[in-house]
C-alpha cells in the first residue's frame, strides 16, 4: 500500500515555482546580483577578420583610459577548454579563426570604462584566406582551421581526422546498402540546406568570477544551464581540484542549449586569475550584438539523402551524407552531429543504412548545443525527403509514414530495438486535428492553402555515464527543501520535482522549495540538457524523497509502537488510523523523538538519491552499432495548416497541432509550455531565421532588427498541444523528456504544407517571404524544386552538386 | 563627466538621482535596484526593459534618464499592491502558464498594462499590436494571448480604478 495522500502530486496542474517572483520582476538573474564597489568589469576586444595571424596587440592607449586597470591577452591565459574536444582557448593565441573571436580583455572599474578601453586596443593581423563552406572545408584541405587538431584532447566517441577540417565523423554501416540500392524498384536522391541559426534567448551571457587573493579558490556566478559541467570544464582546464571551484547558477533567462557546457566563464576567468586582479570579482556581461557574433549557434548543414523504396512503398535502404557546419569549434558541436547520426533513420524502420555525419570546421562562430541537438537538423531534412518521395510515388504522405514506422521491437539504425510508443495514434490525431484529409479553401482570397505533417524523434544525447543526484531535506516544520542541480530555465523542472516530492512524502506542493544550483551545497548533476532532467534527475529526486519518507515512517512506527504499514502521511500530517492519531510534521523531525524507552532518537532527516543510466553502450566507431545506444526515444508528430500569398511570399499558419508521447505527464503545465513554445520556435526558425554572413565572414544579422525571431505578429492564435502516455520502463513515473522535441518537426511540417499549397519543393531553409516569392516564380517557369541559400551556402551547394553529378 | 540631478516619480514615490547626461533610464533604474527592467539588447529591439512613462509604454533603454524629469515612471514592481498581492495582470500570466524563463515577463506585463488601460477589452489584433515590440523566446506567445484575455476579465471585476497603479 502506498502510505501517502496528496492533492499536489504528479500529473496535477499547479502554479509553477518562481512564477510569482518572475511576474513581479523581483527574481534576481546573474546581471541583477550586486557586488559593491570592488566589482571590476571586463570587455572583450574581438577579431574583425575571419582568419589570420595576430601580428601585434597594442593596448597602450587603452591603459590610459580613466578607470582601465589591466588588459589581458590570449598568451596570458593559454589553457585549453572543451567538453568533448579541447579545441578552444578563451582568447585567440597567435591567430584568429572567426570574426568575433576575442583577442584581448580590457578590465576596468566600470562597464563604460571597459567599453571605452576596448575601443582603444589596436590589433594588427596578417590576413589569411578563410574557409566558410562546410563541403569545401570537408573535401579540400588547403585551408586548415585547426592545423593542431591531432594535439587536442578528446573523449573516445569523438573522432577528429588530423590534417583535415573534420572534427568528428560519425558512421552507420548496417545491412547491405549497395545491394539494396542496386535491386530497388525506386531510387530517390534529395538535398536540403539550412543555415546556422541563433538561440535568441533574451538574457545575454553574464558571468562574475572571483579568485581568492591568497588561496587557489575560485567562485563563479554564471548564467549557465549546467553548474557542475562548468565546474568540471574549468577545473580540468586550469588544473584545480573540483572542490576549489564553486559555481553558483542564478536563474537564467532562457538557454535552449546556448548556455550548456561552458560558455564565457573561461574568458572572464582570464581576468579574474590575473595576479593584479586576484581578490576582486570581475564581471563579464556580453551585450546583444556580441552574443550574436561570438556565441554558439545551431550548426548549419548541407544534407544529401538517398532512399531505396520498394513498389509496396517500403523503404529498403537509406544513404545519408550530412555536412554540419560546426564553425570554429566542435568542443560541443561534435555531439549533435553524433546524435543526428545515431538517429539517422528518423522514426522509420529501414533495414539497410549508410550514414556519414561530419562536423566540419569553418571560419565562423562555433556550433554547439541547440534545442533538439542534431534532430531538428536531421529531421528537417529527412521529413522533407519522406514527403517528397511519398508524393512522387503517389502514396499519401501520412500513409507512407505509417507504413514505414519504427514500431516496437524493430531495430533502429544502431541495431537497438525500439521500445513501445504511441506514435501511430499521435499521427492519426494530428492528421484529424488539422483536417489533413480535406482539401480546404483558403480563408484569404487569392492565397493558396496546404497541409503538412512531420514526425519527431529524439533520444537524450548524453554520455553513457551522465549522472544525477539529489538531496531532500525535511525541515523542523514539515517544509521541505530539495537540492537538485538542474537549472529551471523556464521549462518548469522545479515544479515537476516538487510534485514528485509531494507525491512521495505527502506534503503539499507549497511546502516544498527547490533551490537554484550551487556546487558548494548541491550534489552532482551532469547537465541540464538533452530533455533529461525530469527523467534522470527525477530518478534521483524520487529516490531521495522515498528515502526521507521511509525514515519518517520508521521513526513514527517506533514512537507510536505500531507497525510501519499502519502509518501514512496525508497532506502534511502523519497518520495512524489504528490509533486514531494525526500529527503535523514538526520539530521532532529535526530534533528527534523521545521514544517509549526514554531514549531520544532520530535527528534531521535527509533523503538522498543517485542515478546513472545503467546500460548504454557507445555505438561502434566503424559501424555505429550498439545493443543499447540510447536510454529511450521520445516520439511525436506535428501537423500544420498554412496559407501562402503567391503575390508576396507571405506564409500564415492557420492551425498547428503537435503531440508527443511523454510516457507520463508529471507537470502538465510545463509540458504544455514546452510544446507551445518549441512549436513556435520551430516555426520561427523555418520562416525567418538565418545567420547570414558576407564574403568576409562578417555577420550581417548581429541584432534582433536583422536577425528576425517570431513576434506576436508572426504566430498562430494557439497551438493545439497534446500528449500520449505510453510509459517508459526505466523512469521515475514512466515519464520521458519533451523539452526539445517540440522544436524538431514544426519546420519540416511547415515546409511540407507549403509544398502542398504551392506544388513546388523549397529545399533551403528558411522559407522567407522573398524566397517563397521566388519559388512561386520558379513554379510558373515549370520548376518543381527550388534551392536558394545565403551567399556562402550557395557556393557550397553549387560546388557540392557538381561533385555529386 | 558632470552629473545632473533628475527628479521623477518612481512607482508612486518621488526620487532624486544623480546621473550622467548620457545614462539611459534603463541603467539608472537598475542602478537603484529596480531589477525588473532587463537589458536584453539595449538597442530598443526586445522590450525586456519596458516601463510606463506617464501612461505610455516605453523602452527604457531608448530614453535618457534626464528625459523623465518631472514625469512618472512605473515598472513591474510598482504594480504589486501594498499588501504584497500581485496585480491581476501578473496573476493572469501565472494562471495561464505565460511565464517560462521570466526574462521577458516584467516588460510584457507593463506592455499589457498599458494596453488594458487604454483598451480594457482588446481584440486579438490589438493584443498582437500592443505586444509586437516585446520578444519572448520561450512561450511562443500563445499563452501570453490567453493571459491578456484573462487579465482583461479579471480587471473588469475589480472596483473602478482599483487596478490602476
Ligand atoms: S533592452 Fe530595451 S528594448 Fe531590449
Ligand atoms: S518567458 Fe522566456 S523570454 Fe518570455
Amino acid at each position: 500500500m502506498r502510505q501517502i495522500k496528496t492533492k499536489t502530486g504528479i500529473g496535477r496542474w499547479l502554479p509553477r515555482k518562481f512564477d510569482r517572483e518572475k511576474a513581479a520582476g523581483t527574481l534576481e538573474f546573474t546581471d541583477d546580483l550586486r557586488f559593491g564597489p570592488e566589482l571590476l568589469h571586463a570587455r572583450a576586444v574581438r577579431s574583425t577578420i575571419a582568419r589570420g595571424r595576430i601580428l601585434s596587440i597594442d593596448y597602450e592607449d587603452a591603459l590610459k583610459v580613466d578607470g582601465v586597470i589591466k588588459v589581458v591577452v590570449g598568451k596570458d591565459f593559454p589553457h585549453h577548454f572543451g567538453l568533448y574536444l579541447k579545441d578552444r582557448t578563451p582568447m585567440a593565441i597567435g591567430q584568429v579563426r572567426y570574426v568575433g573571436e576575442s583577442v584581448a580583455l580590457v578590465v576596468a572599474e566600470s562597464e563604460d570604462a571597459a567599453e571605452e578601453g576596448a575601443a582603444h586596443v589596436k590589433v594588427e593581423y596578417d590576413e589569411l584566406e578563410p574557409v566558410f563552406d562546410p563541403v569545401k572545408a570537408a573535401t579540400n584541405n588547403d585551408i586548415l582551421v585547426h592545423p593542431d587538431l591531432h594535439k587536442y584532447d578528446h573523449v573516445g566517441f569523438v573522432t577528429p581526422q588530423p590534417n583535415t577540417n573534420i572534427a568528428t565523423w560519425f558512421r552507420i554501416r548496417r545491412g547491405e546498402v549497395d545491394k539494396a540500392f542496386k535491386e530497388t524498384d525506386h531510387f530517390f536522391e534529395e538535398t536540403v540546406t539550412c543555415p546556422q541559426i541563433a538561440h535568441g534567448f533574451l538574457e545575454t551571457h553574464c558571468c562574475i568570477c572571483k579568485h581568492e587573493k591568497a588561496s587557489p579558490e575560485l567562485t563563479i556566478w554564471t548564467s549557465a544551464q549546467s553548474a557542475f559541467t562548468v565546474r568540471e570544464i574549468i577545473a580540468k582546464g586550469i588544473g584545480y581540484p573540483l572542490n576549489s571551484v564553486r559555481v553558483i547558477a542564478p536563474p537564467i533567462g532562457g538557454g535552449f542549449g546556448g548556455k550548456a557546457g561552458m560558455t564565457i566563464e573561461a574568458l572572464c576567468l582570464a581576468a579574474a586569475m590575473d595576479p593584479d586582479i586576484k581578490g576582486r570579482p570581475v564581471k563579464l556581461f556580453i551585450p546583444r550584438e556580441e552574443v550574436m557574433i561570438s556565441s554558439w549557434v545551431r550548426q548549419g548543414y548541407v544534407a544529401r539523402i538517398e532512399l531505396a523504396v520498394s513498389k509496396e512503398g517500403k523503404i529498403q535502404a537509406i544513404r545519408n551524407s550530412f555536412w554540419f557546419d560546426t564553425g570554429v569549434s566542435a568542443e560541443y558541436g561534435a555531439n549533435p552531429v553524433r546524435s543526428a547520426g545515431y538517429t539517422s533513420t528518423g522514426a522509420y524502420y529501414i533495414p539497410n543504412v549508410w550514414t556519414d555525419c561530419y562536423a566540419v570546421y569553418t571560419n565562423k562562430p562555433f556550433g554547439g548545443a541547440y534545442r533538439g541537438f542534431g534532430l531538428p537538423e536531421f529531421m528537417g531534412a529527412l521529413e522533407l525527403v519522406i514527403d517528397t518521395v511519398a508524393n512522387k510515388l503517389g502514396i499519401d504522405p501520412v500513409e507512407f509514414r505509417k507504413r514505414n514506422l519504427l514500431k516496437k521491437g524493430l531495430p533502429t539504425c544502431t541495431g537497438m530495438p525500439m521500445h513501445d510508443h504511441g506514435l501511430e495514434s499521435i499521427i492519426t490525431k494530428v492528421a484529424q486535428k488539422i483536417n489533413y484529409d480535406q482539401k480546404e479553401e483558403p480563408i484569404r482570397p487569392g492565397w493558396k492553402r496546404g497541409k503538412g505533417i512531420a514526425l519527431a524523434i529524439k533520444a537524450p544525447a548524453i554520455p553513457a555515464d551522465a549522472s544525477s543526484s539529489a538531496i531532500v531535506k525535511i525541515n523542523g516544520d514539515g517544509t521541505i527543501e530539495v537540492l537538485a542541480a538542474t537549472m529551471d530555465m523556464g521549462q518548469g523542472t522545479y515544479s515537476a520535482f516538487a510534485q514528485m516530492v509531494s507525491e512521495e512524502i505527502g506534503v503539499p506542493y507549497d511546502w516544498i522549495k527547490v533551490h537554484f544550483p550551487d556546487t558548494k551545497s548541491h550534489p552532482y548533476d551532469w547537465q541540464t540538457v538533452a530533455s533529461r532532467s525530469t527523467w534522470s534527475m527525477g530518478m534521483a529526486v524520487k529516490q531521495a524523497a522515498i528515502s526521507a519518507r521511509e525514515q519518517i515512517i520508521k521513526l513514527y512506527s517506533e514512537f507510536w509502537e505500531v507497525p510501519e504499514d499502519c502509518i501514512s502521511i496525508e497532506y502534511g500530517s502523519v497518520i495512524c488510523s489504528k490509533l486514531g492519531k494525526s500529527e503535523r510534521l514538526d520539530e521532532r523531525i529535526q530534533n528527534g523523538f523521545k521514544m517509549p524507552d526514554g531514549i531520544l532518537k532520530g535527528g534531521p532527516i535527509i533523503g538522498t538519491g543517485s542515478f546513472t543510466p545503467p546500460d548504454i553502450v557507445y555505438p561502434d566507431l566503424e559501424t555505429g552499432q550498439s545493443p543499447k545506444s540510447v536510454v529511450h526515444f521520445t516520439v511525436g508528430a506535428v501537423g500544420i495548416d498554412v496559407e501562402v500569398d503567391p503575390g508576396t511570399g507571405q506564409i500564415v499558419v492557420n492551425n498547428v497541432a503537435a503531440g508527443y508521447d511523454v510516457g507520463k505527464a508529471i507537470s502538465p503545465v510545463g509540458i504544455m509550455g514546452q510544446i507551445e513554445g518549441g512549436t513556435i520556435q520551430g516555426i520561427s526558425a523555418c520562416l525567418m531565421e538565418s545567420m547570414s554572413y558576407d564574403e568576409h565572414g562578417r555577420l550581417l544579422t548581429p541584432d534582433f532588427t536583422d536577425y528576425k525571431i517570431a513576434t506576436t505578429m508572426d504566430v498562430p492564435s494557439s497551438v493545439d498541444a497534446f500528449w500520449e502516455e505510453v510509459p517508459e520502463e526505466l523512469s521515475p513515473y514512466g515519464n520521458r523528456g519533451v523539452g526539445e522535441h517540440s522544436m524538431i518537426s514544426p519546420a519540416p511540417a511547415l515546409n511540407n504544407a507549403v509544398y502542398d499549397a504551392l506544388g513546388i519543393r523549397i529545399h533551403s531553409y528558411p522559407l522567407s517571404r522573398e524566397r517563397v516569392f521566388k519559388a512561386v516564380r520558379a513554379l510558373s517557369n515549370g520548376e518543381k524544386d527550388f534551392w536558394e541559400w545565403p551567399y556562402e551556402l550557395e557556393q557550397v551547394f553549387r560546388r557540392a552538386k557538381k561533385s555529386w553529378e | 563627466m558632470t552629473k545632473h540631478i533628475v527628479r521623477f516619480i518612481l512607482n508612486g514615490r518621488a526620487v532624486k538621482i544623480e546621473v550622467e547626461p548620457r545614462t539611459t533610464l534603463l541603467r539608472t533604474l537598475r542602478e537603484i535596484g529596480v531589477i525588473s527592467v532587463k537589458r536584453g539588447c539595449e538597442e530598443g529591439e526586445c522590450g525586456t526593459c519596458t516601463v510606463l512613462v506617464d501612461n505610455s509604454p516605453q523602452k527604457s533603454c531608448m530614453i535618457l534618464a534626464m528625459e523623465v524629469e518631472g514625469r512618472s515612471v512605473t515598472t513591474s514592481e510598482g504594480l504589486i499592491f501594498p499588501d504584497g498581492e500581485l496585480h491581476p495582470i501578473q496573476q493572469a500570466f501565472i494562471d495561464e502558464g505565460a511565464i517560462q524563463c521570466g526574462y521577458c515577463t516584467p516588460g510584457m506585463v507593463m506592455a499589457t498594462y498599458a494596453l488594458l488601460m487604454r483598451s480594457p477589452d482588446p481584440t486579438e489584433e490589438e493584443v498582437r499590436n500592443a505586444l509586437a515590440g516585446n520578444l519572448c523566446r520561450c512561450t511562443g506567445y500563445v499563452s501570453i494571448f490567453r493571459a491578456v484575455k484573462k487579465a482583461s476579465a479579471m480587471m473588469k471585476k475589480l472596483p473602478q480604478g482599483a487596478g490602476d497603479r
